[in-house]
């Protein structure tokens, strides 16, 4: 296996970011006071005794619109390489195939859009 | 006797550098922010400790580490505490490639551009566990706001990005600069200025800033995903919201507004200027529009904003072949 510099850059950078953020939370932790008891540990639901857990079932209505964007995200990425060689890529025939690709993305957003996700209904036939 | 390699060396000096530029911003941006939206309202902001109020953000900072750090009853413990973490680990590397002038990089990356992206998608990760993790009900709905708005508005975000990439055929951010002049007209926004648009829109939604803030709109949710945050915690998000901000301002800046170049000096002077002068814009948006409603915000993403971008890399793509 190759180990490049730019991955030790990456695990070193990110090793600076923990520290960057754990040192504050160390710091805190060791000097700001303990208060306990009461209510302290209530969540916080200003000022009600809260109704039931927050780790409840709940319709969370952006089911279709995830699969929307896995499709999208995913599709976006392919065209990073192409980006790469496209000004090289000789004649339009490049410019074709990206078209064909990006008409078939757009024809999710059509569909989805004439399937009325976007007037957020409560339910998705 | 091993002699310590240069790469090494030149890392750790771009991490220091980083990391003191990281928390030297966000001490200037608060007080930039507090102060503009006083003067936008009408009042001085800040004033009393220090000079105009400059020594604010140093004793907000103190009693920020002062204060309890404290786990909710309910809440997942370990979840709870990896989220603000998780949001400021990788925005130092964020920086990494970033051309702040002709030889003041990081790390020349030919991925620099691609790095930056995918590395920016672990705040949203870190924003859905502090929601999920509190075991709040404002928190969850937060959480599960930004989820839905950071994932709709990368994919414009992306495309305006892309239509960059097919012109210039690099990701490498350091390229893009030198490929732009000196002079305004020369700079990549003449030629693209549908696809600035839409990436300094894009990345007001992926930053959650206002007006498209829902993760944490204090008039419906008190304080969203971060909610039973106190001290530090909140103080992480808070610190990695801004390294964020400055990131996109950044990257919009080498990507569109010609980096480092500038008229009669290049250099980073030109680069920090530009980059202030967007931040300036973000912080004036946030006192000036009001918060958008949660189906506008995402129809305006699917809408507008997608039909467009996908239109302007299509255009991009053909008059690049024509030329």
């Amino acid at each position: 296996m190759v180990f490049t510099w730019l991955q030790l850059a990456i695990f070193l950078f990110m090793l600076g970011g923990l520290l960057f953020a754990g040192g504050p939370l160390i710091l805190s932790w060791i000097i700001a006071p303990r208060a306990k008891g009461g209510d302290i540990g209530m969540s916080y639901e200003c000022g009600m005794k809260p109704h039931g857990r927050a780790w409840n079932q709940f319709g969370i209505s952006y089911y279709v619109y995830a699969l929307l964007f896995l499709a999208f995200d995913v599709d976006v990425l392919y065209l990073f390489p192409v980006a790469v060689w496209y000004p090289q890529a000789d004649g339009m025939v490049a410019f074709y195939k990206v078209a064909i690709f990006m008409g078939v993305l757009a024809l999710a957003i059509i569909y989805f859009w004439r399937k009325g996700v976007f007037t957020w209904p409560r339910k998705i036939s | 006797m091993s002699q310590i390699p240069v790469e090494l060396v030149k890392i750790l000096i771009a991490l220091v550098a980083v990391a003191a530029f990281v928390g030297l911003n966000g001490l200037v941006l608060v007080y930039l922010e507090r102060k503009v939206a006083g003067h936008i309202q009408r009042r001085p902001g800040p004033f009393e400790v220090g000079p105009h109020g400059l020594l604010q953000p140093l004793a907000d900072a103190v009693k920020l580490i002062g204060k309890q750090l404290f786990t909710p009853k309910n809440a997942d413990g370990f979840l709870f505490w990896l989220a603000p973490i998780l949001s400021f680990m990788p925005v130092l590397l964020l920086f990494l490639p970033l051309p702040f002038g002709p030889k003041l990089t990081g790390m020349n990356l030919n991925l620099g551009l691609l790095l930056i992206l995918a590395f920016s998608g672990l705040n949203v990760l870190a924003t859905c566990l502090a929601g999920w993790g509190s075991n709040n009900k404002y928190g969850i709905l937060g959480a599960a706001r930004a989820v839905s708005q950071s994932v709709a508005y990368e994919i414009p975000l992306l495309l305006s990005v892309l239509a960059i990439a097919f012109q210039t055929g690099s990701l490498n951010l350091s390229e893009v600069v030198a490929g732009q002049g000196s002079w305004p007209w020369q700079w990549n926004f003449m030629v693209q200025p549908l696809a600035f648009i839409i990436f300094f829109v894009s990345a007001l939604g992926e930053t959650n800033r206002a007006p498209f803030d829902l993760a944490e709109a204090e008039s419906e949710l008190t304080a969203g995903f971060h909610t039973e945050y106190s001290g530090m915690g909140f103080g992480m998000f808070f610190l990695a919201e801004y390294a964020n901000m400055i990131v996109v301002c950044s990257v919009a800046v080498a990507l569109f507004l010609g980096g480092w170049n500038g008229p009669f000096f290049d250099g980073a002077w030109w680069f920090l200027a530009k980059v202030y002068v967007l931040l300036l814009v973000m912080i004036w948006l946030r006192w000036t529009f009001p918060r958008v409603r949660f189906d506008q915000l995402l129809n305006l993403n699917w809408k507008w904003l997608m039909p467009l971008a996908l239109l302007n890399l299509l255009i991009t793509a053909f008059v690049t072949k024509l030329s």
